[in-house]
């Protein structure tokens, strides 16, 4: 008998032993998640606060921050209130870097959210190991299509749709309105423009001119107005703004100046008016006529539930700020991780958070007026345009007076009208 | 017992007393007997001697020695003299003083003799001959612990350590003669994994090559000692005279007149010669903040954009420095060595190398149309072709396993320019994958006898990381290299605190057996301004990934 105790004591021990180390190998679980207590949830963000990157994009923490004060003030997510610590990388890869490290390891925060640019984003994917740390990194506000792939950045979720996407979608437009016209391209010379270019040739696109930049350069004086010089000597009769809204305030600051007309199509992250006018308000009516494409409602609809919420919160929070697409943007970034947050439970974990994005995330309410594609296998966002015209103001309104949404993918699919539906808003915009 | 406690406490402040009053440094010269000459001092006992080649030794230990002593390796000396017309590399004469342990400066002796006024013993060689000479130095390590035995004969335990080539040697002498070791530090360590250190720095030398300088070699030195030496210090004298042209063309981003016809028709695009400095760095790895600059931050006064468009390539003009001129001593050393050409990028796609760096720093390299540009510009420079029967000989010059057998301290700089940090996370990948194989064995083990046995963790490695901001500039706008290094920059550049840190941690494990949980390295790390992160990771070294 006692050595058949004995026995099973030791297998007991033994099997003990075994669980206890494929249990330190599975992910951390919620009492060891950084960043969440059962009252409080925190996340960063690294955005250009200052730099050349600045104007406009400066406004997404706040905006964030104020639809996360709402929630919290009415009762948090699960019994948790968020708490969104900010951090300025100037627009600099590594300093975003540095800056995604301080959240990471001195303000523990849960997760990322919000990550601008592209080239920010994929350097604190390769430089601070979000994927072996495991931490989610929320609805990054860039539209590079690999931080869809899934194998590539496991933890990384995108809220825009893919600039290929955009190129298609703004492909076939320029061909179904603008046939037989000299077209030309200014675009960023990186991951940014080689999206796009990759969406023109799907689209079978091609321009008499194109004009690449180095990203940042557009704030070098001699760039704009090399750019109007080119397009003048082609004779270009549509140009495509394929850029930074401080690209296209270049573009237009120097247009103007030359007294050079075309018409003007901008890609959707560069046709922020608020951006353009505090460069200089007398460009703003620079825009009027131009086309633009958005995938959010337009911040002057107030029609929309979302954005008369969101105007209505954003009031009571920055009383002395424009509400424009910054705002949209950066409030429909916190709405979406609200919600994202909900559904993942009251057990909230890093690994919990992720699989829930990606078993329900296509589900999940949202601001946008095109689908959502997260799944098992792809991370990506939103997935269509609506093309509008931008008026006086600078205010981007729909063609035809109504959303008409185009949807498509980032490989060879077609581009299709949309017939997608958005569900209507949880009571008050809050996670029921 | 308690006499014996008063007694150790005695000498040991005895012993403390008389080293801040000595400190080790009068040390015998020269020692040319196979036994080594001693002086004991206020009950600090100091011996110098002679290895069977010749290599002079220095070994230490005070009356209150506790059985422990530490052998230094010390990192990379030139094989020839360089005179001071090349300063700042010159002037150097050849020297095979012996080194007893790390010297935060010249002539520091801090850490040696806080160690040995601790009880420690310490002891290093100067090796028969310099630069690449880990033959010499395996060899001269194993005589020296046999001497340290013979004469401090209660001697119980052994820890080696180096830093650089020392660091090598030192992993070395444990791969090789375990039965001689019980414990490791190596610290900023050098390694060559399937010849990627030397591909580090011929693919910086060959880019320079390409775009500055036809006339800079990258290897194909003379079998002529004469001949060979002059080759060398000429081609530091370029490599240096090409460095302060494009330090003048920084911000114009004027080319230098030396430049390739490819470099000439770079200029003549437009792309600025920073733009071509910064992607010869990315392609050869080079760490893109450097001692006094960090790549992001610019002048008072400066255009918004210089942290965007030219701040790492200043960064890396200041790192190519160091890769230059050691490119320069290593490659001619190892083709000496080896017998031929030890440098081979024939097969090297240069354009895979930089494509995840390419988007993050776009401004600085002009634009992904100018990247396509840089790199067309290679084809014009035929690549180097290695001698097989040379590359061959390399493993047994300067190769390591890498595997981790005895408690081991690793400490690592982020942006080390010299031993880039990717050496160190080899050794982690290394030890990772070998921690998980004996996981997987003990659990199968455990299947059969049913009593687990844990593997024990035998590596800790402590990092200097880089700190996101510290360049200074002088009143003219120029990076100030007089001011303090950054932290986590630069080539072992560790204070007597870090190195007594990882002393105190390595010894305590050997002692124990294991290293202490996470909690107390985590403290031990950050009160000398280290980090302990397993979860930390550097780039791997660009010819491997």
């Amino acid at each position: 008998m006692i050595r058949t105790n004995r026995r099973k004591l030791a297998l007991t021990s033994a099997v003990l032993a075994v669980v206890a180390m494929t249990a330190s190998s599975l992910p951390a679980q919620a009492a060891s998640d950084p960043g969440v207590t059962s009252t409080s949830i925190k996340l960063g963000i690294t955005v250009p606060m200052t730099g050349i990157a600045a104007p406009g994009y400066n406004k997404i923490p706040g905006a964030m921050k104020a639809y996360f004060d709402y929630v919290n003030a009415n009762g948090g997510v699960n019994g948790r209130k968020i708490t969104l610590v900010i951090k300025d990388d100037q627009y600099i890869p590594t300093t975003a870097v540095a800056k995604a490290n301080e959240l990471i390891l001195k303000d523990k925060v849960f997760a990322l959210v919000g990550t601008l640019g592209t080239a920010s984003t994929k350097a604190i994917s390769a430089s601070t190991q979000l994927a072996k740390r495991g931490i989610p990194s929320l609805f990054v506000n860039t539209g590079f299509s690999g931080f869809a792939d899934k194998k590539a950045y496991p933890t990384t979720f995108s809220i825009l749709p893919s600039y290929q996407m955009e190129a298609k979608i703004m492909g076939k437009f320029l061909k179904d309105k603008y046939d037989g016209k000299k077209l030309a391209l200014i675009y960023q010379d990186d991951d940014f423009g080689r999206d796009a270019l990759a969406g023109f040739k799907q689209a079978g696109v091609s321009f008499t001119t194109a004009i690449p930049y180095a990203s940042g350069s557009q704030s070098l004086p001699a760039t704009g107005a090399g750019w109007i010089s080119k397009l003048k000597a082609a004779g270009t009769e549509v140009t495509v703004l394929f850029g930074v809204s401080s690209a296209s305030t270049a573009a237009l600051a120097n247009a103007y100046a030359a007294g050079y007309k075309t018409q003007w199509v901008l890609g959707s992250v560069g046709g922020d008016a608020t951006t353009i006018a505090a460069s200089n308000k007398a460009y703003v009516p620079l825009l009027f006529g131009a086309k633009g494409f958005s995938f959010a409602p337009a911040p002057s609809d107030s029609a929309d539930e979302y954005v008369k919420l969101f105007q209505s919160i954003y009031a009571s929070a920055q009383p002395t700020q424009t509400f424009d697409n910054n705002v949209v943007a950066g409030m429909s970034n916190a709405f979406l991780a609200v919600q994202a947050i909900k559904a993942a439970g009251s057990n909230l974990t890093r690994a919990g958070l992720i699989k829930t994005i990606e078993t329900k995330g296509a589900s999940l309410a949202n601001p946008f007026l095109t689908p959502l594609g997260y799944s098992a296998t792809s991370h990506i966002g939103a997935t269509g345009y609506w093309i509008g015209t931008y008026d006086q103001t600078g205010a981007l309104k729909p063609d035809g007076g109504k959303y008409t949404v185009y949807t498509t993918d980032s490989g060879n699919g077609p581009v299709v009208e949309s017939s997608y539906k958005r569900p209507a808003m949880p009571a008050k915009g809050l996670p029921n | 017992m308690k006499i014996s406690t008063r007694k150790s406490r005695f000498f040991t402040t005895v012993a403390a007393a008389a080293l801040v009053a000595t400190a080790v440094v009068a040390i015998p010269s020269t020692a040319q007997a196979a036994d080594p000459q001693c002086a004991t001092v206020k009950f600090v006992t100091q011996c110098a001697g002679a290895g069977s080649d010749g290599a002079p030794y220095l070994m230490i230990a005070a009356a209150n020695f506790n059985g422990t002593v530490f052998i230094w390796s010390h990192g990379i000396r030139p094989a020839i003299n360089i005179p001071a017309t090349l300063a700042p590399v010159g002037p150097y004469t050849i020297t095979n003083a012996a080194e007893p342990g790390p010297l935060t400066s010249v002539g520091d002796m801090s850490v040696v003799n806080a160690l040995v006024a601790a009880g420690y013993g310490v002891a290093g060689s100067g090796y028969s001959r310099q630069s690449i000479n880990a033959t010499e130095a395996l060899k001269a390590n194993v005589e020296l612990i046999a001497a340290f035995k013979k004469k401090f004969t209660t001697t119980s335990k052994v820890i080696a350590w180096g830093n650089s080539l020392g660091a090598m040697h030192t992993q070395k002498l444990v791969e090789t003669n375990p039965e001689l070791v019980d414990g490791a530090v190596l610290a900023c360590p050098a390694a060559n994994p399937n010849d990627a250190l030397i591909a580090y720095f011929g693919d910086a030398l060959y880019g320079f090559k390409a775009y500055f300088d036809p006339s800079i070699k990258v290897g194909g030195y003379s079998t002529d000692p004469v001949v060979r030496q002059q080759e060398q210090l000429a081609n530091i004298g370029k490599v240096l005279t090409v460095l302060g042209k494009l330090s003048a063309g920084l911000s114009s981003g004027a080319w230098p007149d030396t430049a390739s016809p490819a470099g000439k028709a770079l200029q003549a695009a437009g792309i600025p010669s920073r733009s071509a400095l910064l992607a010869v760095g990315l392609m050869a790895g080079i760490p893109t903040r450097s001692k006094h600059v960090d790549g992001t931050s610019g002048p008072t006064g400066a255009a918004e954009t210089y942290p965007l468009a030219v701040a790492p390539a200043v960064a890396i003009l200041e790192n190519m420095g160091t890769v230059g001129v050691a490119g320069t001593l290593l490659l001619a050393d190892g083709e000496l060595l080896a017998g031929g050409k030890v440098y081979d990028n024939s097969k090297t796609d240069y354009a895979a190398r930089i494509s995840a760096e390419r988007d993050i720093f776009s401004f600085a390299l002009s634009g992904n149309s100018a990247v396509d540009g840089i790199l067309a510009a290679l084809a014009a420079t035929p690549r180097e072709t290695a001698d097989a029967s040379a590359v061959a000989k390399i493993p047994s010059l300067i190769g390591l396993k890498g595997s981790i057998t005895k408690p081991t301290v690793m400490i690592a700089t982020e942006s080390d320019e010299y031993t880039p940090a990717s050496i160190a996370q080899w050794y982690v990948d290394n030890y990772d994958a070998q921690f998980a194989a004996a996981k997987d064995a003990a659990i199968a083990a455990a299947k059969k006898s049913r009593n687990y046995q844990a593997p024990v963790k035998k590596l800790v490695t402590l990092w200097a990381k880089t700190a996101p901001k510290y360049s200074k500039f002088t009143a003219a706008g120029s990076p100030d290299l007089s001011a303090t290094p950054g932290a986590g920059t630069g080539h072992c550049l560790y204070t007597s605190a870090q190195w007594l840190a990882a002393a105190k941690m390595i010894a305590s494990a050997v002692n124990t057996g294991k290293f202490p949980n996470q909690g107390p390295i985590v403290t031990a790390a950050k009160k000398v301004g280290l980090s302990y992160d397993n979860k930390f990771r550097v780039p791997t070294f660009k010819a491997l990934s």
